[in-house]
């Protein structure tokens, strides 16, 4: 016959318990593990996982080499000296970027969107609940788990991205920073939808939410700034721009003189509402992405990359007209906007803000003994 | 009203005491002002219909929902105050199975013991222990989705006793069984209560609970509507059924003496009669046998507890 054996240490009743104690943050982290590595066993055992890795490997390989050989066909009809030609390297980087983060955004919601309520639905988050794991414990462990099992697709795709930076003109610093750039816009996803997914009563509505609040960062943000920009209208004083023609251009110099008299101008106070672009995953990714060089004559020479495009736009409708208007108040600007001032911390700190804010409303919800259950659900 | 089932004095703030908890969930009373009490070393049983807020009640006293009014106190430790200490001291066995399942049942009790902060050599040995125990040792690496329905109970049990909790909280821990585990799980409960902890058990299965509980708490409709030991339950009349090879000699022999029986449908030939106490019965039955009756069967219809379930139900329609 068996018996139980009772535990030896029962702690007097007003003593909480005596685990083996290290550091305080040792004790607030190793929960936190335990669910991370609950979660991760979980899904490194299912094979659907694989399947889908296996299947981004394919597609996100397939992109790249539709990208090389777009570009080695386009080569037959370029006026570009076969010495200067910088390569397919930064074409295939940018359309790899763009499509490794496309699909982040498409499969981040899909890992985070149901940690919590799935369990719910599962009857086995009450069951963490009953614990000694605390609310907050239970969210990180959560985010952590969708985030490191969305970042397993980001070390997939990070080859591609190496084969950009071989095939010519992008360093080793571009890609370093495309993936951690990527790695954080995961990051934030993951959170969102985990915050989403313990504040809704279903997974297929959370899911659904998590999905349209990505699609909000991503078109959401471009629509929001049109309609404000349309609504943010002003003047400025500013006089006459002189255009001489100029030999050597360099993008950074203006191509212009201002003189004559001062007159209202009417403009478009992009400023006021350019923060909205600012939060656009594509916005934080691209700016944060080193800019080529472009303080020396003749470097536009095949021209402006689109990721380098999207962040000076982005840059131009922040500086407003003020700074991009010729002749605004007189002064003369750059056709170019330098990358001194980065506008990606303020995209991501919105970005931040929202993520998290969903991620505390989320911890509040899992508390116990709970007070308020959503309609018509069970705590168990 | 008092409602401690168990007549036997405790020490105070030994077992768990829930006194005047209402909740509601928007219009729905839940549970009204009722009380419960289950003292360390015996196991108490909570009856009542479906609906009856058993679950609701079970949830309060697992701190996991926060009740409207009234108080819980887990060996005399208030949960909404010292969360972490009033855990360490209740296990909670739910009614949903709830397993991951693509985990052993090892790795899921090595993981609550971790959620538990149990040191990880007294988890090991814990964790075999509780495998013997619920007998799923042959089954310990498997993936807990191959489990059939009573196995998963059995894990739950044993992931409810993982860090050996003081009180032990069991929604319908006896469905899905089969009748040798539910044996099984009848020794384990009183084994626990014997080490002096509160055992809770709520169930529909009432022929078991008389072998298994020493109280019950019988609710309805959100209200606890009455306590009685075993004893007393057993004590207040129980209804027999009695069959004869003649059942016309039987009939005539009751109604001779003068007893209320009635012929029960269904069964061969059995009438059943309300007899007040165990030796009524015995004395009965000598004076059948004396008279001649041949008697094939002379057994109580129900448990003790199901007789006053039933008139308990009976009284609230």
């Amino acid at each position: 016959m068996t018996t139980i054996n009772p535990l030896p240490a029962d702690p007097g009743p007003d003593v909480s318990p005596a685990p083996d104690t290290s550091l305080p943050a040792g004790n607030y982290l190793r929960p936190i593990g335990v669910v991370l590595m609950l979660e991760l066993r979980q899904r490194l055992r299912s094979r659907g996982w694989y399947i889908m890795l296996g299947i981004w490997l394919v597609v996100t390989g397939a992109v790249t080499f539709l990208s090389w050989a777009g570009w080695n066909s386009s080569q037959n009809y370029s006026y570009i000296v076969p010495d200067q030609n910088p390569g397919p390297g930064s074409l295939i980087f940018e359309i790899v970027l763009a499509f490794v983060l496309l699909f982040a955004l498409l499969v981040a919601p899909a890992f985070s969107a149901n940690a919590v309520n799935g369990d719910r639905s599962a009857g086995t988050l009450a069951i963490l609940q009953i614990t000694l794991i605390t609310p907050g414990q239970l969210v990180w462990g959560k985010f952590l788990a969708s985030w490191l099992v969305s970042l397993a697709f980001l070390v997939t795709s990070a080859p591609f991205l190496l084969i950009g930076m071989l095939l010519g003109r992008m360093t080793a610093a571009h890609v370093l920073v495309a993936l951690l750039m990527l790695a954080v816009e995961l990051a934030v996803v993951c959170a969102i939808g985990v915050g989403i997914s313990a504040l809704a009563t279903r997974p297929l509505f959370s899911i659904v939410v998590t999905y349209l609040t990505v699609a909000a960062l991503v078109v959401g943000t471009l629509i929001a700034f049109g309609l404000g920009a349309m609504l943010a209208q002003g003047t400025i004083r500013a006089n006459t721009p002189d255009y001489s023609y100029s030999e050597v251009y360099t993008p950074e110099e203006p191509r212009y003189t201002c003189s004559g008299d001062f007159y209202d101008l009417h403009v478009t106070r992009t400023d006021q509402v350019a923060w909205m672009l600012a939060m656009n995953p594509y916005v934080v990714v691209a700016d944060a992405i080193p800019y080529p060089d472009r303080s020396q004559p003749n470097q536009m020479i095949g021209g402006m990359g689109f990721l380098e495009g999207i962040s000076q736009g982005a840059r131009w409708a922040i500086a407003g007209p003020e700074a991009t208007t010729p002749c605004a108040n007189g002064q003369v600007h750059p056709g170019y906007l330098r990358q001194t001032v980065p506008l990606w911390p303020l995209g991501l700190g919105l970005q931040v803000v929202i993520a998290g804010g969903l991620m505390v409303l989320g911890r509040q919800a899992l508390r116990t003994p709970a007070h308020r259950l959503p309609r018509g659900t069970r705590v168990a | 009203m008092s409602t401690t089932a168990a007549g036997a004095p405790d020490a105070p703030g030994s077992g768990l005491v829930a006194s005047g908890i209402s909740r509601r969930f928007g219009e729905v009373r839940a549970i009204e002002h009722m009380d419960f009490t289950a003292p360390a070393g015996a196991v108490t049983a909570l009856i009542g219909p479906n609906g009856a807020g058993k679950t609701t009640l079970l949830l309060i006293l697992a701190s996991l929902l926060a009740p409207d009014t009234g108080t819980v106190r887990i060996m005399g430790i208030d949960p909404a105050e010292h969360p972490t200490a009033a855990r360490m001291r209740v296990g909670w066995m739910p009614d949903t199975l709830g397993v991951w399942e693509s985990l052993t049942a090892r790795e899921i009790l090595r993981i609550m013991g971790r959620l538990y902060r149990m040191p990880a050599a007294a988890l090991e040995s814990r964790v075999s222990d509780l495998l013997a125990l619920v007998n799923l040792e042959g089954l310990a690496n498997q993936p807990s989705r191959v489990l059939s329905r009573g196995q998963q109970q059995r894990l739950s049990l044993a992931r409810a006793l993982i860090h050996d909790p003081a009180v032990l909280l069991l929604d319908e821990p006896a469905s899905g069984l089969d009748p040798g585990s539910r044996i099984q799980l009848r020794r384990i409960l009183r084994e626990l209560a014997a080490e002096g902890k509160a055992v809770v058990v709520s169930s529909h299965v009432l022929a078991e609970l008389d072998e298994i509980a020493d109280a019950a708490v019988f609710v309805n409709q959100g209200r606890s509507v009455l306590a009685q030991t075993i004893h007393a339950a057993a004590a207040q009349g129980r209804r027999y059924a009695i069959s004869a090879l003649d059942p016309a000699a039987l009939s005539a022999a009751l109604s001779f003496r003068g007893l209320q029986f009635r012929v029960e449908p269904g069964r061969r030939s059995a009438v059943s009669l309300l007899l007040g106490s165990e030796d009524d019965a015995a004395r009965l039955l000598k004076d059948l046998v004396a008279a001649d009756i041949a008697i094939t069967s002379f057994a109580p219809a129900g448990g003790a507890l199901e007789e006053t379930y039933l008139s308990m139900d009976a009284e609230q329609r």
